[in-house]
């Protein structure tokens, strides 16, 4: 009974944290643009004649999406189109289920994992949800009734399956190295060093497989350069014919779609909660010297870390949108199968006949 | 006759003639201010310094008589600088009033300036202040800063009007133009000093501040205000409906033509057109109903059928108008006399206006008088309007058409409320809104005389064109395109669809017309050959002919083109 | 014409590799990004206002500075006794190529002014800002300096300025009460003159 109440706690935190940070992607979104071009960005929604930086842009985007009218075009298939905006943000939502942001926590004699769903094959539950996701484009691309939209979505669903595959090879690097597919081992795993200096890392071992996966990633959450299905105000992509609130569904699920990926990138490639030297009973540094922490404080720590590390990913992901222009589409499917999914299946061999060669 | 050169051409020039003559028979211009081929020559403004060979100095070329041999040089360097000379001289008191001033942009110190001058002033004295705005009469306002004392307005009190009110006082830059203590600027003629002001000093005081005058656009017509019907252009403007509180017509200024006026016009003539934009008629009514074009012609055709039918076409009158085109009195006759049988007249009694002289003001103020007489609606054998309106009032005619006039300065406001009971039918057609068309029975607005093309024939067997300035008031027509349509409505259609159309029709029927056409009526009218009343082509008593042909040549008014084709706006 | 032959530049390997160049410009944005963040926060702090972090000017509270020659909307200069310099000489009225201006005259008692205009009126909604009647005004009776450019209305008919608006930049519609003393075409009174002198 406790462990259910401990499990919803954990989940409502997991769930609030992440829809939080989804909306707060909208203000970083057009705050950060705005720095980087000089600008200063939204900042005239206020309460009070508060206006906190534009803080209240997402307010008053959910608002006014909420408000907005939904204009359901005749035709369409009613049920589908319902359904696809719920498809894309549940498939985005459940897979922060796997996602372990901290360390184990011990209260007496009940130790709690700092994660919702403990789930030992938790890679591929996450990826299966990531793929689940490709339901939601192609249900709305065809329940829209419109040519435009079906062919939108076909381009976001070939999109989403071609680079699926780099992303899927990329990790197996990953997994071959670390031995396990359960994210919380993995992430215990990259708290070792390497000569006591280096942590060993994701990005540190596998390196490539970092740069495909990011690739990828970006790709498969249709982020700019890749945001061909989308496009927003130039091509018209699979929900052309939603409006309202389930046209923000649809970009809530973008969102959070990107932060899956920061959690990801996190949890392989940067050591998920793990701050370098720090073991459970303290810092433990190269050189000898030792700062012995409290077991909450080391757990807290795991969970800033965890999370300063995701929003850095998010960042980067945004600064990166700002910077690239948008890929031709034929360049995107050259770039997806003439050049990321070769360069992780030899990622894979090379890591295969590495481990193979040199054994642990 | 002498031979001289000017600018390399020869020309054969009368003796006696001068410079300034010569060179305009030629086509060369040669400024001038105080040069008015209408007034003695003066030679003080010394603006028209032409060079001539084996001469020492520059001569005027206004007083500088023509001689067998001479060289003349309009446009050496030697003549321009002593132009640009004379003008610094004379700009150097004016003041810079060119914003404020209702001669600019007709000024001839701006236009020589422009053309001539174009120096860098040097005049950093103090400009000597007189008096400014001084209205020295009914029409004109004087400022004697303005003034170049060319004495052109002088002379001409002194020549044409003969009443000598202007002298030039004081001397050196202290010389002004005024008037003799007591005197005001008040003689009949006295509007055309502001006409032959070379600059700003003289202005009208009924134009003054009303419009730009580049604002203006121009028409050829004729004064309508007396018989002697003096050539004019009107001035209007359509576009600007703000000026002159929508008024259209805003002056009239003289037109040359050397057999009716020379340069000038009287006071009568000139101020006389606020009629054409004020207290127009608008709207067809019957019995003070709005009505519309349509069910009048139809009811009043109905009517004058229904006489004719009963063959008591005596029974039908028309006081037709003197102020009516020789087309319109020509449909008049053709319609009511000859399909209806009716009394038609066009002689009625006008009310007295500027006393008659020996110059232009005639006792007759209406234009077409004798085109009337030669029509026969006029003069001896024409019935008198009083006559029929007796008639009318003792019941032996039914229907009556008044072409414009007021009956009620005729026979007073009781009669005519009398008039308008007594008969069936009262049709009044006209321009202003009178005592007679609100006790009519029928209003029909018509067209001013600016306002449609046709003819006059002014007292002295001149036939003069009126031309077409702009179109009429909104819902009033033409009063020759009612009448045809009159006759359509009546089953006896004519022909003619134009002016011009129903001239010829009247060329070809009326004996004194014969061989006209608005061809050979140009633009500075044609005496009408011997008539049948033994009228006599009376020569125009002041000018001599000789003059009028080289005036033609400044004036530009065109014996060839014609001046009623189609105009650019301005 | 000669056809030019431009050959497509072909990309070296250093550039097909993406990459190292995503991280130059990567380089680009993040140098404007802490650059102008680390500036922004200095801001807060009250420290180094005079290096801008945004090009932005807020606009409604902050306006942007105005050339010198900026043509905004127009004025009427006035005389040391309040009346319009101008005169009524109507070269802006002749002059203006939308026909917005409309200027009526009247005779003023001081023979050495002599006219000055009774009604003057521009119709910003057909004005095209051009200022040539700025260029061609002979008595300098007309600006465009008075740096008003949010000019709205909600109809046609507010969008027309008249004397009291032009010879008061800062009266707006609807104009309440005319406090001109010499006579003038008023709309406040229908039209009718208002005034005397």
């Amino acid at each position: 009974m406790i462990d259910l109440a401990i499990k919803l706690v954990l989940a409502v935190f997991v769930f609030f944290g992440v829809l939080n940070l989804a909306a707060l992607h909208t203000w970083l979104e057009r705050k950060q643009s705005a720095v980087i071009q000089d600008r200063i960005g939204a900042n005239r929604a206020s309460i009070l004649g508060w206006r906190l930086m534009g803080l209240f842009h997402p307010l008053a985007d959910s608002i006014k999406m909420f408000m907005k009218e939904d204009v359901v075009p005749a035709g369409v298939d009613r049920t589908l189109h319902l359904l696809a905006p719920f498809f894309s943000v549940f498939f985005a939502l459940v897979g922060f289920a796997a996602i372990p942001f901290g360390d184990r926590f011990v209260i007496g004699d009940r130790v709690i994992d700092l994660q919702v769903a403990k789930i030992d094959v938790g890679l591929l539950y996450i990826f299966a949800m990531l793929s689940l996701g490709v339901y939601g484009v192609i249900l709305a691309g065809f329940a829209s009734r419109n040519n435009y939209a079906l062919l939108g979505g076909l381009r976001a669903t070939a999109q989403m399956i071609s680079y699926e595959i780099a992303l899927g090879i990329a990790i197996v690097g990953v997994v071959m190295i670390y031995g396990t597919m359960d994210l919380e081992e993995l992430v215990r795993a990259q708290g070792k060093t390497l000569g006591g200096w280096i942590p060993l890392w994701g990005i540190v071992v596998q390196p490539v497989a970092f740069v495909v996966f990011l690739t990828a990633a970006l790709a498969e959450t249709k982020r700019v350069p890749f945001d061909l299905p989308e496009g927003e105000s130039e091509i018209i992509g699979y929900f052309v014919e939603y409006s309202g609130m389930k046209f923000g569904m649809f970009f809530l699920a973008d969102f959070l779609e990107t932060i899956m990926v920061a959690c990801l990138a996190t949890t392989l490639f940067l050591g998920g909660w793990q701050v370098p030297y720090l073991m459970p009973d303290g810092f433990h540094f190269p050189w000898g010297a030792t700062v012995p922490l409290a077991q909450w404080t080391y757990v807290l720590l795991g969970v800033a870390s965890f999370s300063i590390k995701v929003v850095v990913f998010c960042w980067l992901f945004m600064q990166v949108r700002w910077t690239l222009p948008r890929f031709r589409y034929d360049q995107l499917m050259r770039l997806g199968w003439l050049g990321l999914f070769p360069i992780s299946v030899v990622n894979v061999l090379v890591t295969a006949s590495v481990l193979a060669f040199f054994g642990d | 006759m002498p031979i001289l050169t000017i600018d390399g051409r020869q020309i054969d020039a009368p003796q006696g003639s001068t410079v300034i003559q010569a060179a305009e028979r030629l086509g060369v211009f040669i400024p001038r201010y105080c040069y008015h081929p209408g007034l003695s020559i003066a030679g003080n403004c010394r603006i028209c310094l032409v060079e001539v060979e084996k001469n020492p100095k520059l001569q005027i070329a206004c007083n500088a008589p023509v001689t067998d041999g001479m060289v003349v040089h309009t446009k050496s360097a030697n003549a321009e600088d002593g132009r640009r000379a004379v003008l610094e001289f004379l700009l150097a008191n004016h003041p810079l009033d060119c914003p404020v001033c209702d001669q600019s942009g007709e000024c001839d110190l701006q236009n020589f300036y422009m053309n001539f001058g174009l120096y860098d002033p040097r005049f950093r004295e103090q400009k000597v202040k007189k008096k400014k705005a001084v209205a020295i009469g009914p029409h004109v306002m004087l400022d004697q800063e303005r003034c170049i004392l060319c004495s052109r307005c002088v002379r001409f009190t002194d020549e044409i009007s003969k009443t000598g009110e202007f002298g030039i006082f004081n001397r050196g830059d202290r010389a002004e133009l005024a008037l003799y203590p007591g005197q005001r600027l008040d003689n009949p003629y006295s509007g055309n000093v502001v006409d032959i002001c070379p600059v700003g000093a003289l202005t009208d005081r009924d134009f003054r501040f009303k419009a730009r005058v580049w604002y203006l656009s121009s028409a050829p017509t004729v004064c309508n205000r007396c018989a002697q019907g003096c050539n004019v252009d009107v001035h209007y403007v359509l576009d600007r409906p703000h000026l002159n509180e929508g008024a259209r017509v805003l002056r009239l200024k003289p037109r040359y033509n050397a057999d009716v006026n020379q340069w000038w016009m009287c006071d009568e003539g000139r101020y006389g057109f606020r009629w054409i934009d004020e207290g127009r008629l608008t709207k067809v009514r019957n019995r003070g109903v709005d009505s519309t074009w349509e069910q009048a012609v139809a009811a009043i055709a109905a009517e004058l059928a229904r006489l004719q039918q009963h063959k008591t076409g005596s029974r039908l009158a028309v006081i037709a108008s003197s102020q009516l085109t020789n087309e319109e009195l020509f449909l008049i006759r053709e319609i009511f006399q000859g399909v209806l049988g009716a009394h038609v007249t066009a002689s009625v009694p006008t009310p007295p206006g500027y006393e008659e002289d020996d110059f232009l003001i005639k006792a007759d103020k209406t234009p077409n008088t004798l085109g009337a007489t030669l029509l026969g609606l006029s003069g001896p054998g024409a019935p008198d309007a009083t006559a029929i309106i007796d008639e009318a009032l003792q019941g032996r005619i039914e229907a009556l058409w008044v072409f414009g006039h007021d009956l009620a300065t005729l026979i007073g406001e009781e009669k005519l409320q009398e008039l308008s009971r007594t008969l069936r039918l009262l049709v009044f057609s006209g321009t202003n809104e009178t005592s007679t068309a609100s006790r009519s029975h029928w209003v029909l607005p018509t067209a001013a005389y600016v306002e449609r093309d046709g003819t006059f024939v002014n007292c002295h067997g001149r036939i003069q064109r009126i031309g077409l300035a702009f179109p009429p008031v909104p819902d009033s027509r033409e009063d020759w395109s009612l009448l045809l349509e009159i006759a359509r409505q009546l089953d006896h259609p004519l022909a003619w669809r134009t002016p011009q159309e129903i001239f010829q029709g009247l060329a070809e029927t009326v004996a004194p017309f014969a061989g006209l056409s608005y061809q050979t009526i140009g633009s500075q009218g044609a005496l009408l050959g011997s008539t049948s009343i033994g009228f006599p082509p009376q020569e125009a008593d002041r000018c001599d002919s000789q003059r009028g042909e080289r005036e033609r040549a400044v004036t530009g008014g065109g014996a060839n083109g014609d001046p009623w084709g189609p105009r650019i706006k301005q | 014409m000669a056809v030019k032959v431009v050959r497509r530049c072909e990309l070296t390997l250093w550039e097909k590799l993406y990459v190292p160049l995503i991280l130059g410009g990567l380089k680009i944005t993040s140098a404007h990004f802490f650059r102008n963040l680390f500036l922004h926060s200095a801001h807060r702090l009250g420290l180094l206002k005079h290096l801008r972090a945004s090009v932005t000017f807020q606009y409604p509270e902050e306006s942007r500075p105005l050339a010198a020659r900026f043509r905004s909307r127009h004025r009427l200069t006035v005389r040391e006794d309040g009346t319009p310099r101008c005169v009524g000489c109507m070269l802006c009225e002749t002059v203006c190529p939308a026909k917005c201006i409309t200027i009526v005259a009247g005779e003023h008692p001081d023979p050495n002014v002599e006219k000055y205009p009774v009604r003057f009126d521009i119709d910003l909604g057909v004005c095209v800002y051009c200022g040539y009647c700025v260029e061609v005004c002979p008595e300098d009776a007309i600006r465009m300096d008075t740096g008003i450019l949010d000019v709205s209305a909600y109809s046609r008919d507010e969008m027309k300025l008249d004397i009291h608006e032009l010879m008061n930049p800062a009266l707006r519609k609807p104009v309440g009460d005319c406090s001109l003393t010499f006579p003038h075409q008023c709309r406040l009174a229908d039209g009718q003159m208002k005034g005397g002198w």
